[in-house]
């Protein structure tokens, strides 16, 4: 994948703004005689996740907020490498290699081990981690990630082979390199009772877990039993704050060294950025679309689905919406990524011409549709574009507004008619697809959408090895999507984060951070 | 008194199990699937099925109710289904934040509105009183959502006085009372204002009274006059409003706290609320009625206490 992302940085200030800052401050100062909170400094790394921690065992973590304090303190067979294309690098593996398709043999670093007096990791230990994932009995949420296993072979203290029950391919950019890759202590987690929640009982990464804050903040600080390149530093903080501006303000006051931040704020920090601060744009793997539902007799006219696919500008919807920071998709697969599209086939600026043409031979008149949506501005504002655009070929749209727990059960609403949706994703093409597939609708296959080749392209394509194959498999099941007139693919988003500029982020090419890898500049 | 104090927590009691009963009945009545926010995308029906038998789901309303009111007497509020740990810590652990947050708010603004609406009432139509007038008004007027984000922007963001976020280190009081300052002076300002004009009010009442008058035909000192016998009457209005203000103070927490991204009550019922987590959504909901049950019970009672006539009246 190409570099893509762009960086805004500001240096520190020349020696005359110096001056006037130092003046303007030391005269605040000592008329006041309050003292000064400084940007967040010395070796402690002040950070923010977007929400705070559910669960801190592997097995029932949800998503990046857990496994960013994860990726620190447990190590993985292998683990993504920070840089601008998707790859992976080895962890706790000194070796590891596909024998086969379904066979991997891998050994490991004698030099890792557990905190807490819980001993070297072995291969054991490796068994024990992916294979009580699929175990019935524990119920983990993240089985799916871990399906294709059949069990862990130790053939040594610190060798073993992960079996396959067939070829898997996400192995390699989800299973390892993810949550469900990392590596617990059994000795420590079969003491706990099997299960833990969000007190981790033994680290072996680079940083361990120090404190967690609910609501406010965890802390980790660095591991002294690990052998590995030493912790950049003496605590890592990561504030869980949920609301992007509040971060903003936080960063502004000097309080944190690295956030994501709205994409509303992108221009106004181009042209304003704190000093010290880098502002740097990401491509995100999120994808948002406009779903039409199948099933719903209104829009079971194929002609007026394609109408309504012609009709929508999505350029306006990026300069309105995403003020201009974030770019078209093409599809579900974001760029970047085997499967991705260059061109989507219903294009990306509105056709009026035809899509007033699609509406004639529709003979359908006095439409009128609702878009459910959730309730976010950037969602709001991009319904009402959607809105004014069909307003243009005659179709009336109201736009009904739903919190998070009533939007999310939707799926099941067969009345639905028009969704704006978006979607997380992980880097494989595999766990797009796999929400559109027959079995999933009405669960979250909102638009119902059913089709037997794009259900074999799933299944088939998980197990391709060559690349150049699946890559076109994934490409031809965005085409049927498109074709059947269901979906309207709006765009990725984007991920820009601010950060210090006496710190070195490191980051995954879609911006989210790897804080095992930070270093101070 | 005793029979009065008895009788006010007995109406305590029956006014919290209907307001628990009232939020219970309308939390599950608002469309919403906690099963899928809980448990994602990623949820086998097993693990639906599971979780909705261990959250208890899967019984009828009435029992639910019933089984909440019965843990409850137990001390057992349930467990959160995220993180498996137990409601009561999690509340306990959410609510020393919420009630340091609006003591503090209180605290200031009814020292400050009780100093401003004593000198305003003394001073009747001077300079003094017709700015304090101006300035509680103007106070009044301004939300604590405004108070909030121009107090980070200033103090926070541009001076770099006060904290932007958190609530300091554990343990640390001084950095804890620290990080209270910007919070309790967005949630406290309008109160100093409101109080300020109802003692101002109610002194002007009192101050006109025939006892104030044979007060000053004796030659008794005017601060004597002012703060030993107008003030305790003048304060009985003052006290139930802040009572009942409670309520007001935690809707005003749950606001602050999400600006200063501080940990709290009300940020709790907010998350859970929007995710479902029923169990925490019980607990924090039963804790905040317990505190404006709590608070306006004891503000009848200082009212009794400081003026027999009331519970002579109930």
């Amino acid at each position: 994948m190409k570099k893509n992302n762009i960086e805004w940085t500001k240096t520190g200030i020349d020696r005359r703004h110096f001056l006037k800052g130092a003046s303007t401050v030391a005269l605040s100062t000592a008329a006041v005689g309050m003292p000064q909170f400084a940007n967040a400094a010395g070796n402690v790394l002040k950070t923010r996740s977007y929400a705070d921690i559910r669960s801190m065992d592997p097995a029932f973590s949800q998503g990046v907020v857990d496994e960013e304090i994860q990726g620190a303190i447990y190590n993985k067979l292998i683990q993504f490498k920070p840089g601008s294309e998707w790859g992976w690098q080895l962890d706790a593996a000194a070796s590891i290699e596909q024998v086969d398709d379904t066979h991997i043999n891998f050994a490991l670093r004698d030099d890792m081990g557990f905190t807490n007096g819980f001993g070297a990791m072995t291969a054991e230990d490796v068994k024990y981690s992916f294979e009580r994932i699929i175990d019935e009995k524990l119920e983990s949420t993240n089985k799916p990630d871990m399906s294709a296993l059949d069990h862990v072979e130790v053939t040594g203290e610190r060798t073993g082979t992960i079996v396959l029950k067939n070829a898997f391919q996400p192995l390699w950019s989800i299973t390892l390199p993810y949550i469900t890759g990392n590596i617990i202590s059994k000795k420590a987690f079969e003491q706990a009772g099997g299960k833990i929640e969000t007190k981790p009982v033994a680290s072996s990464g680079p940083y361990m877990h120090k404190s967690w804050e609910p609501k406010q903040k965890t802390t980790l600080v660095p591991n002294p039993d690990w052998k590995g390149e030493a912790a950049a530093f003496d605590e890592i903080q990561i504030f869980h704050i949920d609301d992007e501006k509040a971060a903003e303000i936080a960063y502004e006051a000097g309080q944190l060294d690295f956030t994501r931040v709205s994409l509303g704020s992108v221009e106004r920090l181009k042209a304003n950025l704190p000093a010290n601060s880098t502002l740097a744009e990401f491509p995100s793997l999120f994808y948002v679309w406009v779903g039409m539902n199948l099933d719903n007799p209104k829009l079971k006219n194929i002609k007026l689905r394609q109408a309504i696919q012609a009709a929508i500008d999505v350029p306006s919807i990026m300069a309105a919406s995403y003020f201009g920071a974030a770019e078209p998709s093409t599809g579900i697969i974001a760029p970047g990524l085997s499967g991705h599209r260059d061109q989507s086939l219903t294009g990306i600026e509105a056709n009026l011409e035809k899509a007033k043409k699609l509406m004639a031979e529709s003979g359908e008149s006095n439409v009128s549709l609702k878009i459910s949506v959730l309730n976010k501005s950037v969602n709001v504002t991009t319904a009402q574009i959607i809105q004014a655009n069909l307003a243009a070929i005659g179709v009336t749209v109201e736009v009904d507004l739903h919190e998070g727990a009533t939007f999310w059960g939707l799926g099941e609403d067969k009345t639905l008619e028009l969704v704006l949706n978006r979607y997380s994703m992980t880097p494989d093409p595999y766990y797009a697809t796999s929400w559109f597939i027959t079995e999933q609708a009405g669960v979250w296959n909102w638009e119902r959408f059913a089709n037997a080749e794009f259900d074999k392209i799933h299944k088939d394509a998980q197990s391709e090895s060559d690349l150049v194959k699946r890559d076109a498999m994934y490409q031809r099941a965005q085409d049927l999507m498109e074709e059947s007139g269901a979906y309207k693919f709006i765009t990725h988003e984007a991920t820009p984060n601010v950060y210090r500029n006496t710190i070195v982020p490191a980051l995954r090419p879609d911006g989210m951070p790897l804080y095992r890898y930070f270093k101070k500049d | 008194m005793i029979g009065y104090i008895f009788k006010r927590l007995g109406l305590a009691a029956i006014i919290t199990v209907l307001a628990v009963t009232l939020l219970f009945l309308i939390i599950h009545m608002i469309p919403g699937d906690p099963i899928t926010t809980m448990l994602g995308p990623r949820a086998t029906p097993e693990l639906r099925a599971a979780l909705e038998e261990r959250m208890g789901l899967d019984k009828p309303l009435p029992i639910q109710i019933v089984l909440f009111f019965t843990n409850m007497l137990r001390g057992d509020l349930g467990t959160d289904v995220f993180s498996g740990r137990a409601v009561t810590a999690i509340v306990f652990g959410q609510l020393p934040y919420t009630l340091a947050l609006i003591f503090v708010s209180i605290t200031w603004a009814a020292i400050l509105g009780i100093t401003l609406g004593c000198y305003s009432a003394v001073n009747r139509n001077s300079l003094g009183d017709r700015l304090a007038g101006i300035l509680s008004v103007s106070v009044i007027a301004v939300p604590a959502f405004v108070v909030s984000l121009y107090s980070l922007l200033l103090f926070a963001v541009k001076l770099k006085w006060f904290p932007a976020i958190g609530a300091g280190e554990p343990g640390n009081l001084p950095d804890q009372f620290w990080h209270l300052v910007l919070p309790s002076l967005a949630i406290g300002l309008s109160w100093v204002g409101y109080i300020a004009r109802l003692v101002r009010a109610s002194m002007l009442e009192v101050l006109g009274e025939g006892h104030i008058r044979t007060a000053r035909a004796f030659g008794l000192p005017k601060s004597w006059i002012t703060y030993k016998y107008a003030l305790r009457l003048a304060i009985l209005p003052t006290v139930t409003v802040i009572g009942v203000g409670m309520g007001f103070l935690l809707s005003a927490a749950v606001f602050t706290e999400i600006v200063f991204s501080r940990p709290g009550l009300g940020k709790l019922v907010i998350d859970s609320i929007t995710t479902r987590n029923y169990p925490v959504v019980m607990g924090s909901v039963l804790f905040s009625t317990l505190i404006f049950v709590a608070s306006t019970t004891l503000a009848d009672i200082i009212n009794a206490l400081l003026d027999p006539r009331t519970r002579k009246g109930s």
